[in-house]
């Protein structure tokens, strides 16, 4: 059994097949809508599909048992195929091939040979001057009549691999931990109110801070071009009924209090504001009240009683409006007032036939006209806390090193005989790398040029 | 007509003509058209970097300074000049025009798309005024240009396959041997993937800031994890079962498809990603 579960996780035929699988069903969770998306496009499939899909998790696909299985069978994968392979890197940086090997000599180009016209003591002392100033641990070794010398450089590249996936382990351990450990939370906070219930994320939960947020303000600025510049949240953090804490939250800005990362993520209006209307009959000057949702009035002309039914902030794309409902002796009139009311008019002609409850001067003799709504926001915050994330930092880092290790460094070896040959001193030099030949070409080039230039 | 948006126009043709340049050297067999289309190239570059100063300068005038990296039009922009520049380097470290007829059609192409776009500077909103936006927009786009390259150097790989001796047509035979082309397309990868790496974490670092998780599964992000395994599978396919060739050119073609969903397929699925 052992033997043909090992061999099975250390393949790379695996590591190929599950990168492939992992990335193919990754598609499915970007076309499925996920829970967290808010799920407000489930409605055009058809209930038999939203079953299956339940029952398979694909609403919510990354955090799905099988997904999760197949991201911790990648990391045994990874796991065994680094174990397996180790050894075999560890010998090959450990290991000193013998000096006097003749493979590296075998077949060398003319022009890494050189022939020079000094003592062979002297050539020697040369060489090995220069090597030991280029590169760390030279060997030598002496025979009756040749000196071989061995160089290397770049061994450690053999653990670049390792680094990768190490980093990936420590950067999923990271995951794992922020999963386990930390939280995600949001809540909607009306300017003014004060809290400390957050909704956890996935979860359909609560969750009780040991502090309380309080939102003082919401603002928004805009560019000239009618771009939103900013939003800000005047936070205040109160424990015991003391403030710890007051500050602005901006986007790209969190404030961390006890650990927890509080973010700008959403806004919105409450209805409800505060509304200006004013009243007036005929040319009179009119008069302006503020009123609120539900709030009541009477005209006493008509002896009818005005309820404010609703404040809307942007109604159909018309801009502010409030509904009023009149009753009077001569029956219930609805009616919207806008503060945009001669732009609408001049957009659509004939409104007011079209739609008589649009028209602020139905209830004769009385003309209604909005002046503004002052609205209330609440700020919706994000709110994080997360102990994996300096893990996770730390594996990003590493993998990078890595990378460069991997991609960029390479095991040369260089071989180096010094004998005699025809009466005059011989310098040979052989050379291998794992990778990068034209790196290792560049190296022994410098090598030749060198032991030229030195010993003459 | 601000006058960045003009030279980048301008631009647009340069790279076109140099471009056709290059079909010009490999469909005549003449070496006479490859000063020309390296040259174009290179002027085409050098009045792209020029304009793209004169955008960033102009956009600190407007009192909204940021780099000229913040919407698809300036995206578009910096794909075409990373390719450019990544081609250059390449063409000038290998000393061959061959693969310009691949690669620079992609740059043109780039900013063509861009023309359609509207050229306006505008100004951050709140999500994007970060720090990090520079860093992982090019380190991204980079990522980006190199598979690109890597993608042309993919289907030159295929049309060589098509090659039968000493008789084929100048197009073939000026293009360079199968295993060089194989060896540049893995170095192009390499790059790339290094890059595309720089560019998630970046990514990440970024989203821990705005939007409080490192890592949210938005469509964007799914996507450059996708491309991250379909190069990764690539790299280790060759590195540790020696695949070449063949199997490497149509993987790097599989792995540019991604990259172009990544890019612009993703516009079309819901998330939080939508200013590029």
């Amino acid at each position: 059994m052992k033997k043909k579960v090992l061999p099975f996780f250390a393949s790379l035929k695996l590591t190929i097949s599950l990168l492939i699988i992992i990335a193919v069903v990754s598609i499915l969770g970007t076309v499925i809508p996920q829970q967290y998306d808010g799920g407000e496009s489930f409605s055009h499939l058809s209930p038999g599909l939203v079953k299956a899909f339940e029952s398979l998790q694909l609403f919510d696909m990354y955090h799905s048992v099988w997904f999760v299985i197949l991201m911790g069978l990648l990391s045994l994968n990874l796991i065994v195929c680094s174990l397996n392979r180790f050894p075999t890197s560890w010998r090959l940086f450990r290991k000193i091939p013998s000096l006097d090997r003749g493979k590296p000599f075998e077949n060398l180009p003319p022009d890494r040979v050189l022939a020079i016209e000094r003592e062979p003591n002297e050539v020697i002392r040369g060489v090995e001057n220069l090597l030991r100033r280029r590169y760390k641990g030279v060997r030598k070794k002496d025979t009756a009549n040749t000196t071989f010398f061995y160089a290397q450089k770049g061994a450690y590249s053999h653990f670049g691999v390792y680094i990768i996936h190490a980093s990936i382990l420590i950067i999923i351990a990271g995951v794992i931990i922020g999963s386990l450990l930390g939280f995600e939370a949001f809540v909607n906070l009306p300017e003014g109110e004060s809290t400390n219930t957050v909704h956890l994320g996935r979860q359909n939960r609560v969750k009780e801070l040991d502090f309380t947020v309080r939102c003082d303000r919401f603002s928004i600025a805009y560019y000239d071009n009618g771009m939103p510049k900013e939003y800000r949240s005047d936070l205040s953090f109160l424990k015991n009924k003391e403030v710890m804490f007051q500050g602005p939250l901006l986007v790209n800005h969190p404030i961390i209090i006890n650990g927890i990362r509080f973010y700008q993520a959403s806004y919105g209006s409450i209805p409800g504001g505060q509304a200006y209307i004013t009243i007036k009959k005929g040319n009179e000057e009119g008069t302006t009240i503020m009123v609120k949702q539900k709030d009541k009035f009477y005209l006493k002309e008509k002896d009818a009683k005005v309820t404010i039914e609703r404040i809307e902030e942007n109604l159909m794309s018309m801009g502010p409006s409030v509904l009023i409902n009149i009753q009077s002796p001569e029956g219930n009139i609805r009616l919207w007032v806008f503060k945009y009311i001669e732009r609408i008019k001049e957009g659509i002609p004939g409104l007011f036939k079209k739609v008589p409850k649009f028209n602020p001067g139905l209830f004769r003799p009385y003309y209604f006209k909005l002046n503004k709504i002052e609205s209330r926001y609440y700020t919706g915050l994000q709110l994080s806390h997360d102990p994996g994330v300096s893990i996770v930092a730390i594996g990003s880092f590493f993998i990078i090193i890595g990378f460069i290790i991997t991609f960029f460094a390479s095991h040369k070896r260089f071989w180096v005989k010094v004998d005699e040959h025809e009466g005059r001193s011989r310098i040979s030099v052989g050379a291998s790398s794992n990778r990068d030949p034209v790196g290792l070409e560049r190296e022994i080039e410098y090598l030749v040029r060198h032991f030229k230039k030195g010993i003459e | 007509m601000i006058i960045n948006t003009t030279i980048l126009s301008w631009v647009t043709f340069i790279y076109l003509g140099s471009a056709i340049f290059y079909l010009f050297r490999m469909v005549t067999g003449r070496e006479f058209w490859g000063p020309f289309a390296s040259s174009s190239a290179l002027a085409g570059l050098v009045a792209q970097t020029f304009a793209l100063i004169l955008r960033w300068i102009e956009s600190y005038k407007m009192g909204i300074g940021h780099a000229p990296l913040s919407n698809l039009y300036e995206s578009l922009i910096f794909f075409a000049w990373a390719i450019v520049l990544l081609y250059l380097i390449m063409e000038w470290r290998i000393k061959s025009r061959n693969l310009g007829v691949f690669v620079i059609p992609f740059a043109f192409l780039s900013m063509a798309y861009a023309s359609l776009e509207d050229g306006v500077i505008q100004p951050l909103i709140p999500a994007l005024q970060s720090n990090w936006l520079t860093s992982h927009v090019i380190t991204c786009f980079f990522g980006y240009a190199a598979f690109t390259i890597a993608c042309g150097l993919g289907f030159m790989y295929l049309l060589k396959g098509l090659e039968k001796g000493e008789s084929s047509r100048p197009f073939l035979r000026f293009m360079p041997d199968r295993e060089i082309l194989d060896e540049l397309s893995y170095h192009s990868v390499v790059i790339g993937f290094i890059f595309l790496t720089l560019g998630i974490i970046t990514g990440s670092v970024w989203a821990y800031s705005a939007w409080g998780s490192y890592w949210s599964w938005d469509p964007k992000e799914t996507w450059s994890f996708i491309t991250w395994l379909i190069y990764a599978a690539m790299l280790h396919s060759r590195f540790v079962r020696g695949w070449r060739g063949k199997r490497m050119a149509i993987m790097s073609i599989i792995g540019f498809a991604s990259v172009l969903f990544t890019y612009f397929g993703v516009n079309y699925l819901p998330g939080l990603h939508s200013y590029f």
